[in-house]
């Protein structure tokens, strides 16, 4: 049964008594209990949420919203973690060693989550109904990502390192979506521009016909984003590409977008 | 009043510095050849606001491992005399002289922290693109933001930041080496202003960062704001009845240095003082001053030595 858990956040934890976080709801289904019945809590509280650390051990796959709305701080997850981590977040830092199910950074503005392996559907992505997925912040995947990666971003940075499932980007408009493994079909698709972009490093499936070749170059502005993947970011295969001739196609005509793709030239 | 420093004559007396604002870029291009053309011809016809826009010069050359794209790099600042002035000409220099430029970009060379103003010259820039510029973001919503524009040119493309640090500056730093002959005095001038330039944030904008014809304000013509600077011209020292030039001096150059504070300027000069005074043949070191009515700015020789 999957754990509603939102309550687990730098913000929510700050300045409380232990007691009093044992105390912080968490929902099964709709049942409520005390976050001490599912989980065993030790350690210190500090008096600022940036100075907050929280550090979660054990099977999470099922947990949801970990870090949802933090907005300082830093939350370790030494396995996986289930739906919707860090969802809204507007800032600090989230570390996941393991995998993340769907919805993670979904609609987020602020802040940093890493993924040491996979992560699921619509990441960083707008809920349903939503205009606007991820505002801002920086979501780095170290592996694979599901489908609707991107969905609706409007600001922001996602990377991936391993492959990309369809739809990656679908009605972006803005953002940045840095793919270092292959990318599958649709990447794009009906995404209006805005500054948006869409970095295709280790290849793409299939570009859609309503995005035109433009031209074949290298970009200076891609060397100064890469460089940053590399160096503060630790995705060192950035470096390789720094003076690589890049396609760049544009799109989605079929909205009168303008949003870019930029594919590695083979 | 004097003093000797290593057997030279120093007047104890100061240069009269003034207030300008001064930003500083980063101009980076594919090697650095290209890099360094681009600058020279940003910082050509800058010298003095005599009768030039602004005053500019080289910096000093910024290696691929400290430029945002890891390309050569130059540095180069810029001085005017308001926010607007230095904006302007920043925004028709980098566009005639660096845009123009094969394979350049340009970045900000004064963090906004650092910074009294941001100047949106990027921001006036990405109207030559007609439309088709793109905006480049980063850091949203992690760190400090930065902006950048994309304009399509026939080369390629070319990448500018949108916003510009501007700081407060301090222009007219100056002192006036004085020798026996000119070969030696150019010597002790050129290895003046290279030990200048190991001080960072400060440019020299004359050429070579030597200026031999040192003015005076006001002329006997009065269509002239500045005129042949009479006491230090070493060729009519016997006729011109004020010449402060001394005997045995045959060849003065003066160095004139902008930077983007005081105590980097005064040290600058200082470490360009004793870097010519190490040249046989000197014979003394002064600085051009106005009494105080020019700017507000009074730094003195001796305590230029004092701050190296």
């Amino acid at each position: 049964m999957p754990i509603e858990a939102e309550n687990i956040t730098p913000d929510l934890v700050v300045g409380k008594q232990l007691s009093e976080i044992e105390r912080l709801a968490v929902y099964t289904g709709n049942r409520r209990h005390n976050l001490a019945e599912l989980f065993e809590i030790r350690g210190d509280v500090a008096d600022e949420v940036g100075n907050q650390t929280i550090v979660v051990e054990g099977e999470t796959s099922l947990v949801k919203y970990i870090g949802s709305s933090m907005s300082a701080g830093k939350i370790i997850i030494e396995g996986n973690a289930g739906m919707h981590l860090g969802s809204r977040m507007s800032g600090g830092e989230i570390q996941v060693k393991g995998s993340v199910d769907d919805w993670a950074g979904a609609e987020m503005s602020g802040g940093y989550i890493r993924v040491n392996e996979s992560a699921g559907n619509r990441l960083g992505s707008g809920y349903r109904g939503s205009p606007e997925g991820m505002t801002g912040g920086v979501i780095v995947v170290d592996g694979n990502v599901g489908q609707e990666c991107g969905a609706f971003l409007r600001r922001g940075m996602i990377v991936v390192r391993g492959a990309v499932a369809p739809f990656a980007g679908v009605h972006m408009n803005g953002g940045q979506i840095f793919a270092f493994g292959h990318v599958s079909k649709r990447v794009g698709a009906s995404a209006k521009g805005n500054g948006g972009l869409i970095a295709c490093l280790g290849g793409v499936e299939q570009m859609l016909p309503t995005y035109i070749y433009d031209s074949t170059y290298r970009p200076t502005f891609m060397r100064v984003y890469l460089q940053q993947l590399s160096e503060n970011l630790g995705v060192k295969e950035a470096a390789k590409f720094t003076d690589s001739p890049l396609e760049r196609y544009s799109g989605d005509l079929a909205c009168g977008g303008n949003n870019e793709i930029f594919v590695v030239s083979s | 009043m004097s003093f000797n420093f290593n057997g030279v004559e120093i007047e104890d007396t100061f240069a009269e510095g003034f207030s300008m604002w001064g930003s500083r870029i980063i101009v980076t291009a594919i090697n650095r050849k290209w890099a360094n053309i681009a600058a020279q011809n940003m910082t050509g016809f800058a010298t003095s606001v005599i009768a030039c826009d602004c005053e500019t010069g080289v910096e000093r050359e910024v290696s691929p491992e400290s430029t945002p794209d890891r390309r050569p790099g130059t540095a180069i600042m810029v001085f005017g005399f308001s926010k607007k002035k230095l904006s302007e000409s920043m925004l028709s220099r980098i566009g005639q002289c660096v845009l123009t430029c094969p394979t350049t970009a340009i970045f900000n060379g004064i963090p906004r922290a650092e910074s009294d103003e941001m100047l949106d010259v990027g921001k006036s820039l990405r109207f030559f693109g007609d439309g088709y510029q793109v905006k480049m973001r980063m850091n949203d919503g992690l760190g400090e933001r930065v902006r950048f524009w994309r304009i399509p040119v026939m080369e390629g493309e070319f990448l500018t930041e949108e916003l510009y640090g501007a700081k407060k500056a301090v222009a007219g730093g100056n002192f006036l080496i004085m020798g026996e002959e000119e070969r030696s005095t150019l010597e002790a001038a050129e290895r003046a202003v290279e030990a200048i330039h190991t001080i960072p944030r400060i440019i020299t904008p004359f050429p070579g960062g030597l200026c031999r014809s040192g003015s005076k304000v006001g002329s006997k013509y009065a269509f002239l704001k500045a005129s042949t600077n009479t006491p230090f011209c070493p060729t009519i020292k016997h006729t011109f009845k004020g010449s402060k030039t001394p005997e045995k001096v045959n060849s003065i150059i003066e160095i004139v240095l902008n930077g983007l504070d005081e105590p980097s300027v005064r040290r600058a000069m200082g470490v360009g003082i004793k870097a010519a005074v190490e040249v046989g043949g000197i014979k003394k070191i002064t600085a051009v001053n106005f009494g105080g009515k020019l700017g507000k700015f009074k730094i003195g020789l001796k305590e230029s030595l004092e701050a190296t």
